[in-house]
């Protein structure tokens, strides 16, 4: 392990090796995120590949951490597509665009990391690191994941589409309306992804945070993603203030990463 | 000590400086092209952008080079003035005329109604007598920072709208671009397009990093040596630079971090060197000399001392225009080392300074170092004349932010109207779509006690919720105006005929229709409402139209042409154009007069001076009504008329989008590439709606290229962004998914989609369902295309002539020539296929081949005739019987189009007006317009006259 001088001196470990990051498909992985998904479909089939490319990546193979995360997230993208075709959405500009932008962070922490950049998300990094072993349980790894992605991705990739779109995100709106609707999604999925899934991780939450009455069955996601929705508005706020952004996104992704290191940490493994 | 500065070698980036120097030149080859660099802080961006900076300077581009700012109050437009601020002191005084000319574009008061898109138009043309034929290369550094004004000028020219032959290279900082920045999404509609690359900036490997150092250290590094930099280093050239530099004056190990390296050097400089610094650092970049002289205060050989040795220390660098930091992190090490008071003294110094220098004063700059100082009072009255100057170049969200400033400095100052800056932050805040701000500035207003009246209140609360799209609330507050007790009938005009247009927009035709007349009636009653009668008129207008009574809406909107021309105003005139020609064009589907109705208001608000603004946007609809009836050389006319007035925004896409039609029609694929590229350019900015066009015609492209994978998908995301409440655009789009579905199969080009086939006639069947409860016009449309849609997918098993018979139909009453040709092509296929009616099907290949060469529609007509080809069924020789008696006259009727030659030979024959709709599928007021423009054009005043005209040219 070699340590580099970065920015102002934070100290980031980095390995000397000479693997590649991807091992045997690194090549693969290096040529897929080249391209960048601009609509649903297109995002589908690259989290798709994706899938095909992670669980071939040795040591874990099929048990590849980020292939967990990488598997619900696929499923819930596919049935935000069918949501789109099937006349779901009030607004489906608005959620195309935000469900493009919510991937394109992910695929965005892959490359950064591809690149062994110091600049990848403390917030994904913790869950990339594990790629190598030691073998986390599928439950806390799929769950570090979408920490990673609702915590610190989701509330910057509603705020650049609203911007692009020229709204904002407002309580009870067209959009809002939409954005809670995919938590029905999540909810609809849960009985395929329970199996000790969420109702565990919830557990662990709670122990954590002492609050147990917050929450009941099913209403995980839709808390975090309460969370997202207010950090959206916040980070709206600031969004041409370049230093306050650029606080707020190491402030969230302090916390994600927080969470996501305790979720892989022998303590999650009782979520399985 | 100025070697040790400068004289770094560029280690590890000479291919990627050749491929951007080609990118930027050779492979442009006379379009616009645009390099993005990517990459960390300290990666070396910069370095790059100046040595390819330096490398196209040497041939005949004019570079121009410029950077963003990061402060909060740099003005709009700011790289671009930077950058030729640097040109103008760089040339000879004649020379630098334009480029003056060009900087005073910046400090004028514009008139035009288009402010923001004449702006653009007049800093292009200002560009193109600068760069005097050359190719102009705009470098920009630090673009995470750019304005928005900035920002659109770019798209704009690398749209090529600007008629400049343009490169641009700019730098990005990577970090920046994480998190929720706008050029984010910006960067990847651009990345899409042939003419843009964006290259990511890697740290540098490890031989490159031991090369570097070993440059700055001038030998070889030791093996341990070497091994220690390449760790703490990780490659970035800007940390290897200065670790070697350490080690090579016996630094090293001294410090552990980049922050540590910097203060280690701060601290060794002498007491007057590290003042400079820290001014600088306190300054906006670059800090002019004399600025410099003023802050710190030092007799001018001490000044110069001090620089020297901050320059050598390699914490400042000096420029012609000034001193900065050396980089970024430099600054961001700085920051934390000055205490809050001794900040504040330099601020001070720094706006005592500006304010005494003669010369132009920089308001935001000003208000920044005052506001700073802890000096509100006098930070206020900078902070409006800087928001005031920022509206000027139609900078909102610049000029949102100082007034903001302002709104803040006011608190707990006496005597100040605090009342008027909310008002103006307010506006200022809804114009750069802060909606909720607006809003909340405006509560804010209400309660300060003004004696703003209650209804004008009510009035801008409901104009903001609308522009947000809350048009539930907005209604609710038109509704409070119009019972407020202050309302003035003016007040109370405006804010029916507002809520009418809102409720039409909802489609509440019936409550939109009477908003609409009472507005009209309010209207009536105050003088100089024109504008409220014109915008009421068009409410009233199209509901009428949408409710089945064309004939009232019409009549109702040219009433309102006819005040608004009595009365006089120029943009009443051109909006009531812009009504009539939206409504005959659009719902009442009467072409042709539509057309004549465009083209005639183009004229004339050109003559009233809005033709760039107005006269474009009636030209498209002009463009796009004449493409629908079929004439298209026409058609092709207007679009080249109206990109003349060089258009921005939203009408530039409009006619790129136009011209893209008629180019799919024609087959020029690479005209119809270049202006999807040059929309996509415009929208990477921004405007959803423009996008689902901008697909439909790239998968109609895709098609004729037999590409039926692409058109596939691009119809696939077109689905997925669409409202469902949008039937028009959905039935368009689920008909080219279909038709490319059946195209893959019949030309075995790739295999049907079976899944993609059932989503299709899903959405088909759910657009039937609901269109059987729109409106009459939109109904009409939806039809047309669900009949081509079933008629798609019986391709897919078997095609049905029958149904592409009734397509047929559908099109040949509506008057759109085009699909009806192409629907003729597909139902003799289907005969042909069943060796039935081979007759018919050769009538039908020569009516629709007819059709085909008369448009101009190559693709179409080449397909006709590989069909025919196939049947043995000859185009030729009965084409010619077919031809309108017309079609070949003589130069007497060279004027007329082929649609007015077939008008006038049906006069000639005696018909009424009535038969000759009939017989040409239009309708008797149609009739009545072709032939007043017949009379016009030869110049006659009787049907006799014009009959004389056309037998004599017939012989």
């Amino acid at each position: 392990m070699g340590e580099r001088v970065t920015g102002l001196g934070a100290v980031v470990s980095r390995d000397d090796a000479t693997e590649p990051v991807w091992g045997p498909v690194h090549q693969d992985m290096v040529d897929l995120l080249a391209d960048h998904p601009a609509d649903v479909p297109a995002v589908v089939e690259h989290l798709t590949e994706l899938q095909n490319l992670l669980v071939r990546l040795p040591p874990l193979m099929e048990s590849c951490p980020l292939a967990d995360f990488n598997r619900l997230y696929l499923v819930i993208t596919s049935s935000v597509l069918d949501g789109l075709y099937a006349d779901r959405f009030i607004d489906p500009i608005f959620m195309s665009r935000l469900d493009v932008e919510f991937a394109a962070r992910y695929f965005d922490a892959l490359r950064l990391w591809s690149d062994r950049s110091p600049g990848t998300p403390k917030a994904w990094a913790c869950l990339f690191e594990r790629m190598c072993g030691p073998d986390a349980r599928p439950l806390p790894s799929a769950a570090a994941g979408v920490n990673a992605h609702i915590n610190f991705d989701l509330p910057f990739a509603l705020v650049t589409t609203f911007a692009h779109l020229e709204s904002e995100p407002v309580d009870g709106s067209d959009q809002h309306h939409d954005y809670l609707e995919i938590n029905k999604i999540f909810a609809d999925k849960i009985p395929d992804l329970r199996r000790g899934y969420l109702d565990r991780w919830q557990l662990l939450i709670d122990m954590l945070n002492g609050n147990i009455d917050d929450w009941y069955q099913g209403e995980l996601i839709g808390y975090t993603r309460d969370v997202a929705w207010r950090n959206a508005q916040r980070i709206w706020r600031c969004r041409h203030d370049p230093h306050r952004h650029e606080r707020e996104r190491k402030r969230l992704d302090d916390a994600a990463a927080a969470l996501g290191r305790l979720l892989l940490s022998p303590l999650g493994a009782f979520l399985q | 000590m100025a070697s040790d500065v400068d004289g770094t070698p560029l280690v590890g980036r000479a291919e990627l400086l050749a491929t951007v120097c080609s990118a930027l030149l050779d492979e442009a080859a006379g379009n616009t092209a645009a390099v993005f660099l990517t990459g960390e802080s300290g990666v070396g961006k910069t370095r790059l952008l100046h040595e390819v900076g330096e490398r196209l300077r040497d041939g005949d581009a004019l570079v121009l080079t410029g950077s963003c700012l990061d402060i909060g109050d740099a003005s709009p437009l700011h790289p671009l003035r930077q950058a030729l601020r640097r040109l103008d002191a760089d040339l000879a005084p004649p020379a630098a005329a334009s480029v003056r000319a060009l900087l005073a574009v910046f400090t004028e008061e514009a008139t035009d109604p288009d402010g923001a898109g004449a702006l653009l138009e007049r800093v292009s043309r200002g560009l193109s007598v600068i760069a005097a034929g050359r190719r102009v290369v705009l470098v920009l550094d630090d673009l995470q920072w750019i304005d928005r004004t900035s920002r659109q000028l770019l798209l704009y020219l690398l749209a090529g709208l600007g008629d400049l032959q343009l490169s641009v290279l700019a730098a990005v900082r990577s970090e920046s671009l994480q998190g929720a920045h706008p050029l984010r999404r910006v960067l990847t509609e651009l990345r899409r397009l042939r003419s843009v690359r964006v290259f990511d900036l890697a740290p540098l490997d490890r031989a490159a990093t031991e090369q570097l150092a070993a440059a700055v250290v001038r030998r070889p590094l030791a093996s341990e040596a070497a091994e220690q930099l390449w760790r703490r280093s990780g490659g970035n050239p800007f940390v290897v630079e200065e670790l070697s530099r350490d080690l090579r004056d016996g630094r090293d190990g001294l410090s552990d971090t980049l922050r540590e390296v910097f203060l280690a050097r701060v601290d060794a400089l002498p007491g007057p060197a590290r003042r400079a610094v820290h001014a600088v650092a306190a300054g906006v970049e670059p800090v002019e000399h004399w600025l410099l002289a003023q802050v710190v205060g030092l007799p001018e050989h001490d000044l110069l001392d001090a620089v020297r040795a901050a320059v050598s220390h390699r914490l400042l660098v000096g420029s012609d225009d000034g001193y900065r930091l050396r980089h970024r992190l430099v600054a961001e090490v700085l920051t934390d080392e000055l205490l809050p008071a001794e900040r504040a003294v330099l601020h001070r110094r720094y706006a005592e300074a500006l304010a005494s220098a003669s010369g132009e004063l920089h308001q935001a700059r000003l208000a920044h170092h005052w506001r700073l100082a802890g000096e509100p009072e006098r930070a206020l009255p900078a902070a409006l004349a800087a928001a005031q100057e920022a509206e000027r170049l139609y900078g909102y969200a610049e000029a949102h932010r100082h007034w903001s400033v302002a709104v803040e400095l006011t608190e707990g100052l006496p005597d100040v109207d605090r009342a008027a800056l909310l008002g103006h932050a307010a506006e200022a805040a809804h114009h750069c779509g802060e909606y909720a701000r607006a809003l909340s500035l405006l509560e804010e207003l209400a309660g300060t006690g003004s004696d703003l009246p209650a209804c004008e209140l009510y009035i801008r609360r409901a104009r903001y919720l609308a522009a947000a799209g809350r048009s539930a609330l907005a209604e609710a507050e038109y509704q409070h105006a119009l019972q407020a007790a202050d309302c003035t009938p003016r007040q109370r005009a405006t804010a029916a005929a507002r809520l009418a247009e809102l409720l039409l927009h909802l489609g509440r035709y019936a409550d939109a229709g009477q908003r609409a007349r009472e507005a009209l009636a309010l209207a009536e009653g105050v003088d100089g409402a024109t504008t409220e009668v014109v915008l009421a008129s068009m409410a009233l207008g199209f509901s009428e139209a949408y409710r089945q009574d064309p004939d009232a809406g019409l009549a109702v909107l040219r009433r309102a042409l006819a005040t608004a021309e009595r009365a006089g105003r120029p943009e009443d005139v051109a909006l009531a154009y812009l009504h009539l020609a939206e409504l005959l064009t659009g719902p009442l589907n009467i072409l042709e007069e539509g057309v004549v109705v465009a083209r005639r208001g183009a004229e004339r608000v050109a003559e009233l001076g809005l033709g760039r603004s107005y006269g474009t946007r009636l030209l498209a609809i002009a463009a796009n009504g004449l493409f629908r009836v079929g004439q298209w050389s026409e058609a092709e006319k207007v679009v080249s008329a109206a990109l003349r007035h060089r258009p921005s925004g939203a009408d530039a896409v409009e006619l790129l989008l136009a011209r893209c039609r008629l180019s799919v029609g024609y087959g020029d694929t690479e005209a119809a590439d270049r202006d999807l590229d040059a929309a996509a350019t415009m929208l990477a900015g921004g405007g959803a709606r423009h996008v689902i066009p901008l697909l439909t015609l790239r998968a109609g492209l895709a098609m004729w290229q037999g590409r039926h994978d692409l058109a596939r998908h691009t119809v696939q995301r077109g689905l997925t962004e669409t409202r469902s409440d949008d039937l028009v655009i959905l039935a368009v789009l689920v008909w080219h998914g279909l038709r490319a579905e059946a195209e893959a199969h019949a030309g075995r080009t790739v295999a049907v989609d079976d899944t993609a086939v059932r989503r299709l006639r899903e959405i088909a069947d759910r657009v039937a369902r609901k269109s059987e409860r729109a409106a009459r016009p939109v109904r009409d449309v939806v039809d047309g295309y669900l009949a081509l849609c079933a008629a798609e997918v019986s391709r897919l098993d078997g095609a049905d002539p029958e149904l592409w018979a009734r397509a047929a139909a559908e099109w040949d009453r509506r008057n759109h020539p085009y699909p009806a040709a192409y629907s003729r092509l597909r139902q003799a296929e289907a005969l042909l296929s069943r060796r039935r009616q081979t007759a018919t099907a050769g009538k039908l290949l020569r009516q629709a081949y007819q059709t085909a060469q008369g448009l101009g529609a190559v693709p179409l007509a080449e397909e006709i005739a590989t069909l025919a080809g196939r049947a043995r069924i000859g185009l030729a020789e009965r084409a010619v019987d077919a031809a309108p008696p017309a079609g070949t006259g003589g130069d007497e009727l060279a004027a007329l189009t082929p649609r007015e030659r077939e008008v006038l030979a049906a006069v000639a024959e005696g018909l009424t007006n009535k038969e000759i709709g009939q017989r040409l599928f239009i309708s008797e007021r149609t009739i009545g317009v072709h032939v007043s423009h017949i009379f016009d054009k030869l110049h006659v005043r009787t049907r006799v006259q014009a009959s004389a005209i056309f037998l004599r040219s017939r012989r």
